[in-house]
């Protein structure tokens, strides 16, 4: 099954070739075949750059002589694209969840503040509207949570958050963003959980089972 | 192809971000196409006087910056869907924005839309340069204090100085009972001071405190006497022509309906 080692993913830049672990023979046969097999197609297309296995500098060089020589795409590497892309890639999130690195904030956190961290976030203190946490991990806030919270920041959907009293601006976690009623509701009663549930961020009590 | 107003003051607290709300909202309920822009960058107030705080994802900052498509920045009104609020950066300060970006966005903006209405911040530093960028005409506000009137006075000398010619004065938190006992600086007064064309007259109300709190511009508001003003500023902006004394005339009746009925 050569033809699954590289597969051409399109965005608005141009495309990305993503490409899967395999000796490089197999992977130069199968990135000829799969261009040869819609060649009109990808004729003066734009490729942004190469994702997946990594290749050497000599690997690439063949890799880009194929694709612009014999089938007339132009190759245009971009450092940047090639940063995001790893950031968001589904291997590189933050999986400390259950144990990994925390930052523990022993202040209320202001209007204005923004708090970035590559962990678990853990204020010991209120958050105010106007003020921002962002962490690739879970936040916990004890106290109130009420500017806006993005657990879970480079793709991880089991990150939680979670306060003593939850009323948020808005609630982010990893790609899904939800945000406070419009209407005044009324106010929790003792301290909240928020988490994804069907693409959803779902809201419940904590209740520790006994 | 729009045109961009900013409403500056120069003094902080006379009321330029529940004007730029009211006017946007009075605009935008006239049927026309309107963007509010947030230029007090680090002190946003816009959103929350609009209830639009929850919904904000990118600001002015990602925009110019192009992290995000001007497109993705503009927020929905959740009442007029001709109505969209650009809000400013919270966790940023004044010099992330640049006048000559401000004068591109406002380009950009004025292809979409027929009002583009910018929050000036307070101060005359480079919030305000901002702000004034983009913009082809001023409206100014002022309180009838003589400190709000003198800042104003110093603010139509910057925007003459900018090229910003014939700025329009609206006077906010006029309370009629103390301007007829000699206690307030009157109208006549302050447009003898400023010598700018007078746009409109907002009464001090209650409801201006009550709208701000839910989010709800006043203007919205059939009942307010506050609204009304905001209703008649909208007008005049349309180019339609509402008597100056209309206002004058109206709040005097219906005070005096008011102490009749709640005999104060």
């Amino acid at each position: 099954m050569n033809d699954s080692l590289i597969e051409f993913k399109g965005n608005k830049e141009g495309l990305l070739v993503h490409i899967r672990e395999g000796s490089f023979e197999s992977i130069k046969i199968s990135l000829n075949k799969k261009l040869k097999s819609a060649q009109n197609f990808f004729k003066g297309g734009k490729v942004i750059g190469f994702k997946g296995r990594t290749l050497t500098d000599e690997e690439k060089k063949e890799l880009k002589s194929i694709i612009e020589d014999q089938y007339g795409l132009l190759v245009n590497e971009t450092e940047d694209i090639k940063d995001k892309e790893t950031n968001t890639y589904e291997d590189n999130y933050f999986k400390g969840i259950e144990e990994g690195r925390t930052k523990f904030l022993k202040t209320t956190l202001r209007s204005g503040q923004r708090i970035e961290y590559d962990g678990n976030v853990v204020v010991l203190g209120d958050v105010n509207p106007g003020s921002v946490i962002v962490a690739t991990g879970n936040i916990i806030v004890l106290g109130s949570l009420r500017g806006t919270a993005h657990a879970g920041s480079n793709g991880n959907t089991e990150a939680i958050v979670a306060a003593f009293n939850l009323q948020p601006t808005q609630l982010r976690i990893a790609n899904i963003i939800a945000r406070s009623p419009d209407n005044e509701i009324s106010k929790p009663l003792g301290p909240e959980i928020a988490k994804i549930n069907n693409n959803n961020v779902l809201i419940e009590p904590y209740l520790p089972k006994k | 192809m729009g045109e961009v107003i900013v409403i500056t003051s120069g003094k902080g607290g006379v009321g330029k971000t529940t004007t730029t709300a009211n006017i946007g909202t009075g605009l935008a309920m006239e049927g026309k196409k309107v963007v509010v822009v947030d230029a007090d960058i680090g002190l946003r107030n816009l959103d929350v006087v609009l209830g639009l705080e929850n919904r904000i994802v990118y600001d002015i900052v990602d925009v110019v910056e192009k992290v995000c498509r001007l497109k993705q920045g503009l927020i929905k009104d959740k009442r007029f869907q001709n109505l969209y609020l650009l809000p400013a950066a919270q966790t940023k300060d004044k010099t992330a924005v640049s006048p000559e970006q401000m004068q591109e966005l406002c380009e950009e903006l004025k292809e979409i839309f027929d009002y583009v209405i910018i929050d000036c911040p307070a101060g005359i530093e480079q919030g305000f340069q901002n702000a004034i960028a983009g913009a082809e005409k001023a409206i100014v506000v002022t309180t009838p204090e003589i400190s709000a009137v003198r800042d104003a006075d110093r603010i139509i000398g910057l925007l003459e100085a900018k090229g910003l010619y014939n700025p329009k004065l609206i006077i906010n938190r006029i309370r009629h009972d103390m301007v007829k006992k000699g206690d307030m600086m009157n109208i006549d007064d302050m447009i003898d001071i400023l010598a700018i064309e007078l746009l409109g007259v907002v009464p001090d109300d209650e409801s201006i405190v009550i709208s701000t709190n839910k989010g709800e511009p006043v203007v919205t508001d059939e009942k307010a006497l506050a609204g009304k003003a905001y209703r008649n500023i909208t007008q005049r902006i349309l180019g339609k022509e509402v008597p100056l004394l209309d206002l004058e005339v109206d709040e005097g009746v219906l005070s005096k309906l008011k102490k009749f009925i709640f005999g104060k």
